[in-house]
């Protein structure tokens, strides 16, 4: 079971990381974030809201809107500068969290 | 899909119209709706998709703070919530307790059955014991199937006092343990409904030793005996209905329907009322049978002032 604590500090990053390439919308990004964990974390829709949110007066992420194959107008969000610049940051920040922890892990109980 | 929308308007009830809680709950519904449509291509049960998406939801608190709704997310919970596990509980502990609580209104019931029958008895063998000696034997037997009776009531009366608040105040529950209530009220509704015409029905017949005794035979001992009759089989009938109607009677707390309607639990009056009324009537049934020893027409007050209890129910709903 995974700890929604642990993930909440990492949810802008995934999103960042699956709009690096190309803009998305809120559905895509919940199935490829639930595709890549393998259903290991499912997003609840209120929680990438709000991170869309967030991102959005923060400046990393930007929205317009685009049609899909329903014909319906749909909103996708694409990446800003300041969102990739966020993004390499907190890999690094990543780096060093793993590391910090790393050093509490007894592997052997696992 | 109706029902996914719904659960939406559900959840947003009560937050302002601005401009930005409108874009939140259009864009989550398309999220819902795009799930929704995925499930169902996948080959899901139009239900179970439905329950994917609501489970996959959320929680609006999350929103607060981004939507600037903070304070009207909060202002919401103002009303006490009622958990889904608080509402299982409820339905478990009630079901546990009904058998317990209908044994204890068996032996109230019962507990004139034997001082009767010993009368009858003694009317109709002419025994020349002392009247004294059958009295004091069928009041001992009285007082201590009511002692019993009693400390049944209180053992578990205080097992369910923590639930009192669900009887008396107004509270609301979120959709999916209101679905959940219902799914289990549906459940049990044919046993409770066959549970309460065998009651009614049964209630009738009891009246029957009690009316044809006198006119087929003409003697006093033969009456009072009948009297214990009826108030057994009114006894197990009322143990059976209330053991029965437990499941039912849980829902109806926690849908707040019927006695427990936000209309009734706001009228403080009917509820003191109530309480007052009950212990009256139990007053005037002891003083009455004790003083007179009357005991084979005293149990009559309890059907009447049910009917009257009914009565002054209903004024006092027309009246709010």
């Amino acid at each position: 079971m995974i700890s929604s604590d642990v993930i909440r500090g990492y949810i802008d990053t995934m999103i960042l990381y699956l709009l690096l390439n190309e803009p998305s919308y809120g559905y895509e990004i919940s199935k490829r974030i639930r595709e890549l964990t393998d259903e290991k974390y499912i997003i609840k829709e209120t929680t990438l809201y709000s991170a869309f949110k967030r991102m959005e007066i923060n400046g990393h992420i930007e929205s317009f809107s685009g049609s899909e194959t329903y014909g319906k107008p749909r909103t996708y969000y694409k990446i800003t500068e300041a969102g990739k610049m966020y993004y390499k940051e907190k890999c690094k920040e990543w780096e060093i969290t793993k590391e910090v922890i790393e050093k509490f892990i007894i592997r052997e109980w696992m | 899909m109706n029902t996914i929308r719904n659960y939406l308007d559900n959840m947003f009830l009560g937050l302002p119209d601005t401009e930005e809680v409108i874009r939140a709950k259009k864009e989550l519904l398309t999220m819902m709706e795009d799930k929704y449509n995925e499930l169902k291509d996948s080959g899901k049960a139009e239900n179970e998709a439905i329950g994917i998406v609501i489970s996959e939801f959320g929680n609006l608190d999350e929103l607060a703070e981004t939507l600037g709704i903070k304070h009207a997310v909060e202002n919401k919970s103002d009303i006490l919530q009622v958990t889904y596990e608080e509402a299982e509980n409820y339905i478990e502990d009630k079901v546990k307790t009904a058998p317990k609580t209908a044994l204890g209104v068996l032996l109230l019931i019962m507990s004139p059955v034997l001082l009767l029958l010993l009368l009858g008895l003694k009317e109709l063998t002419k025994v020349n014991a002392k009247e004294e000696l059958f009295i004091a034997a069928g009041l001992a037997v009285l007082i201590a199937m009511v002692a019993m009776a009693v400390s049944y009531f209180i053992r578990f009366s205080s097992k369910m006092e923590k639930y009192n608040y669900l009887e008396e105040t107004v509270f609301e529950l979120d959709y999916k343990t209101e679905q959940m209530i219902r799914g289990i009220m549906a459940q049990d509704e044919h046993s409770y409904k066959s549970a309460v015409s065998i009651s009614v029905a049964g209630y009738i017949l009891s009246a029957l030793p009690v009316i044809l005794t006198p006119l087929i035979f003409d003697i006093d001992g033969f009456s009072v005996i009948s009297v214990a009759v009826t108030l057994t089989i009114v006894a197990i009938l009322t143990y059976n209905l209330i053991s029965k109607s437990a499941v039912n009677e849980a829902c109806t707390v926690l849908l707040q329907q019927g006695e427990y309607s936000v209309k009734n639990k706001s009228n403080k009056t009917l509820q003191t009322v109530t309480k007052v009324y009950w212990l009256v009537i139990t007053a005037i049934y002891l003083a009455y049978s004790f003083i007179t020893f009357n005991w084979a027409i005293s149990w009559i007050i309890w059907p009447v002032a049910g009917v009257i209890f009914a009565a002054i129910q209903a004024i006092a709903e027309q009246r709010s």
